[in-house]
């Protein structure tokens, strides 16, 4: 009971706080979190903290502007037609090629994480190019999303940019060095898997009705695919890529700044559209989503303030060293609900500390494949909100129930990595 | 009625002055961190600034103030750091210690109590950690000191890049250690302002022939560098003669060869790139943990949290805590580590010695605490 009061307490208390103002007065994710925060804060005598509740959503902001920007650039493509014809060339080109198809989509799927780290940026780039290709060639709306959404977390997690994993290094003073190969098999085969389970069995048996589909291709190619309509989607891959593999010579623009100068190149593609009302139009579909950051950004604030993170991490250490890998497997992408890098860093370092002796290379790729399931978890789950959006699904709770079968084979192949890392580390190296 | 509200100008209008609201409010909060903390220095020590090293610093965020003082005699030179990360107070209020207690009669000491001026005036989102922090003077009066952020503050170099490249080593490091003092060394003259920092005090070092140079840190009890001496090649036999000396006077510290793969940290790049030899001291600081319950001034002061008792009872810290780990004690044992570090480098050095008094022992500082030791201020005390 000592060690249950009052940070116990507190812990349900916001929890009860968000599910009362969530479920039942149907406020807002973000308005439910928020006020989960203050009630936290509240009953542990920190009164009405309203400094600690801005500074907590700071903790956000480049993460916020990171996805209005992706969204802006994301309709401008829209507008353009580009998505349309893309996915027209590539339906007439490997429609005959399933297999190839598959791992193919999957690949270009993660392809944006991989640079960038960040599964957002997959999910509304390379998730929205390729999830009306796959609607259209029989995959279901559901399985695409959950394709999508899967494919983003594995290329947030591939090499050569894996944020969770600098962060997981970072607080044991390790460089990011020599994690490419242990990277790749943390993800290659689950994307494999992944993409053999959710897009190979209906893109295999296609089902679609062949004169309809011509109909609707010839729809889709109305706007031919001419240079200047992909010069927006080229610039961006050269800015984002320029950043992450000439650091030297590349001004660090950021990825905001990126997103937004590719999307102002579309304004070059000879079509004709409105930047303002797609703009805004963008931001109102994103609102929801960057409301919800703020939210959780003060809820670990207050978390944090009032012991009740710390009471969660060491409740979590505590778990009998036999059920280690069971908690790894629990805590990391429950704790993800609130941020996948909060994750990594809350929970991923004391886990590899706890792990040290081990290859602690293998080990802190595997927790951050682990810990990047976070990005499936609600009230965030930016990688299912947006997958679900990208197919025009408005509950993302229906994408996430086919999530969770290579949920669970991510989260146990992350766990016999980390259980295999000496053996594994043995062949390795 | 709420349905009415909803999306309409009106409903616009009053959100906006709320945030207005909200942005005075919390606004006038964060911006009292930007006043620097009033410093009463010892007598004969001269206030310089980080600008005189390397003069397009001047007037930015990244300007701190540097105290030098000379002793009768010629020696050494001995540079003691602090504030390298503002929320880890032991480093800092070492250098505080020393600043306004120490008489230098050989050699000289030059001390720079806040590093990363930048760092000092933000605290680290999500972190929830106490904006200050006060410590009782023999008088009764307070002395309040800021806790900052372990980075340069986002409005002075922001925004920072996925992925931070140490320039000289092209080491990757996760893009927000690009506003990490430490590291950042040896630094470079154009680029954020970490860099430029870092580049300033290299420039110190090399000009002022430092010959030893203190990186004063705090390091969560969970770590394993902690309580630790980290001294680069050049320095492990000075720090081994410490560490013996220690040891003697029943204070635990371990001695850490500086990694050679770790680039940016002072006791690398320091003792590459100048003459010094370069160490970096951590002691235990539960306030800075990942594990840790409350976040309070209490935690910072005291170091008291159920926590990280419990985390002890599991075998997951690299410390022997038993129950509390107090800034008095934290401060007393780099206070100690450092004095001893200037006796034996006259011992090994004759021609380096640096002969400082007044700067109280372990047992002092243990049993009287750090205010004690910390002069009050008077009405006309700036930021000096």
């Amino acid at each position: 009971m000592e060690w249950f009061w009052p940070e116990g307490a507190l812990t349900l208390v916001m929890i009860g706080t968000f599910v009362f103002g969530a479920f039942a007065l149907k406020l807002p994710i973000a308005v439910a979190m928020s006020l989960a925060a203050v009630a936290g804060a509240l009953a542990a005598g920190e009164g009405f903290p309203l400094r600690h509740l801005v500074e907590g959503t700071f903790g956000y902001l480049d993460t916020i502007l990171i996805i209005a920007s992706a969204m802006i650039f994301m309709k401008s493509l829209e507008r353009i037609g580009l998505l349309e014809g893309l996915a027209a060339w590539l339906i007439r080109r490997f429609r005959n090629f399933p297999l190839l198809l598959s791992f193919g989509l999957m690949g270009l799927i993660m392809f944006p994480g991989m640079i960038t780290g960040s599964s957002t940026a997959a999910v509304l780039t390379s998730g929205a190019l390729v999830s009306p290709v796959l609607i259209r060639l029989g995959v279901p709306p559901l399985k695409t999303a959950a394709a999508v959404a899967m494919g983003a977390i594995y290329g947030m997690i591939a090499p050569p940019v894996n944020l969770p994993a600098m962060i997981i290094g970072g607080g044991i003073d390790m460089p990011y060095v020599g994690f490419a190969v242990p990277l790749l098999i943390c993800t290659v085969p689950l994307a494999a898997v992944t993409a053999l389970m959710l897009l190979f069995p209906s893109l295999r048996r296609g089902g679609q009705d062949l004169p309809a589909l011509e109909a609707e291709l010839e729809r889709m190619e109305r706007r031919p695919l001419t240079f200047r309509r992909f010069f927006p989607l080229l610039l961006l891959v050269v800015l984002l890529s320029g950043e992450q593999f000439f650091p030297q010579f590349w001004p660090p623009l950021g990825m905001p700044l990126d997103f937004l100068l590719a999307a102002g190149a579309a304004l070059f593609s000879g079509e004709r559209w409105n930047p303002w009302e797609t703009a805004c139009d963008a931001v109102r579909d994103a609102l929801p989503v960057m409301g919800i950051l703020m939210g959780v950004g003060m809820f670990i604030q207050i978390m944090t303030l009032t012991g009740v993170r710390g009471f969660v991490v060491v409740s979590a250490l505590a778990i009998p060293a036999a059920a280690l890998y069971v908690s790894i497997a629990l805590s990391l992408p429950l704790f993800g609900a609130v941020s996948a890098f909060g994750a990594a860093s809350v929970l991923g370092v004391p886990f590899l500390l706890a792990l040290l002796g081990r290859n602690e290379i293998l080990v802190a790729s595997a927790l951050s494949l682990i810990a990047g399931l976070g990005d499936l978890m609600p009230p965030t789950a930016l990688a299912g909100i947006f997958a679900a959006q990208v197919v025009g699904e408005s509950n993302y709770f229906r994408v996430l129930r086919f999530c969770v079968v290579p949920g669970i084979l991510t989260a146990a192949w992350g766990v016999a990595i980390i259980a295999g890392a000496k053996a594994l580390a043995a062949v390795l190296y | 009625m709420f349905k009415k509200l909803s999306g309409t100008p009106l409903s616009a209008l009053v959100l906006v002055l709320l945030s207005g609201v909200v942005a005075l409010v919390t606004g006038k909060s964060f911006s009292a961190m930007h006043t620097l903390d009033p410093l009463v220095p010892a007598p004969g020590f001269e206030r310089h600034m980080l600008s005189e090293w390397f003069a397009p610093l001047r007037d930015t965020p990244g300007d701190t103030p540097v105290y030098i003082q000379r002793g009768s005699e010629p020696g050494g030179t001995v540079l003691v750091m602090g504030g390298t990360h503002p929320n880890e107070p032991a480093g800092t209020l070492t250098a505080v210690v020393l600043l306004e207690r120490a008489r230098i009669n050989r050699g000289r000491l030059i001390v720079i109590p806040f590093a990363n001026r930048s760092a000092f005036t933000c605290n680290d989102p999500q972190e929830g950690a106490p904006q200050s922090f006060s410590l009782r003077c023999a008088d009764g009066s307070f002395r309040v000191f800021r806790y900052g952020s372990r980075a340069t503050n986002p409005v002075d170099q922001w925004p920072d890049p996925d992925v931070y490249l140490h320039p000289q080593s092209g080491q990757q490091l996760s893009g927000r250690e690009r506003s990490n003092l430490n590291r950042a060394h040896p630094g470079t003259p154009q680029g954020p302002l970490t860099l430029q920092v870092a580049y300033a005090l290299r420039r110190l070092l090399q000009e002022e022939k430092v010959d030893l140079a203190f990186d004063l840190h705090e390091a969560s009890p969970e770590y394993p560098v902690v309580n630790a001496v980290v001294a680069h090649e050049r320095a492990q036999e000075l720090a081994a003669m410490v560490a013996m000396e220690l040891e003697g006077l029943s204070i635990a510290i371990r001695i850490e060869p500086s990694p050679k793969n770790l680039r940016g940290l002072t006791h690398r790049e320091w003792g590459d790139a100048t003459e010094t030899l370069a160490v970096l001291m951590e002691t235990a600081n539960p306030s800075q943990g990942r594990l840790r319950g409350r976040t309070d001034e209490a935690l910072v002061l005291s170091g008291r949290d159920k926590c990280y008792a419990r985390a002890m009872e599991l075998g997951r810290l690299f410390i022997n805590y038993s129950g509390d780990q107090t800034l008095d004690l934290r401060v007393a044992r780099h206070t100690a580590a450092v004095k001893s570090f200037l006796e034996n480098l006259g011992l090994l050095y004759p021609e380096k010695t640096v002969v400082m008094e007044e700067v109280p022992g372990f047992e002092e500082l243990l049993a009287r605490g750090v205010g004690a030791f910390l002069s009050p201020l008077s009405r006309d005390h700036g930021s000096r």
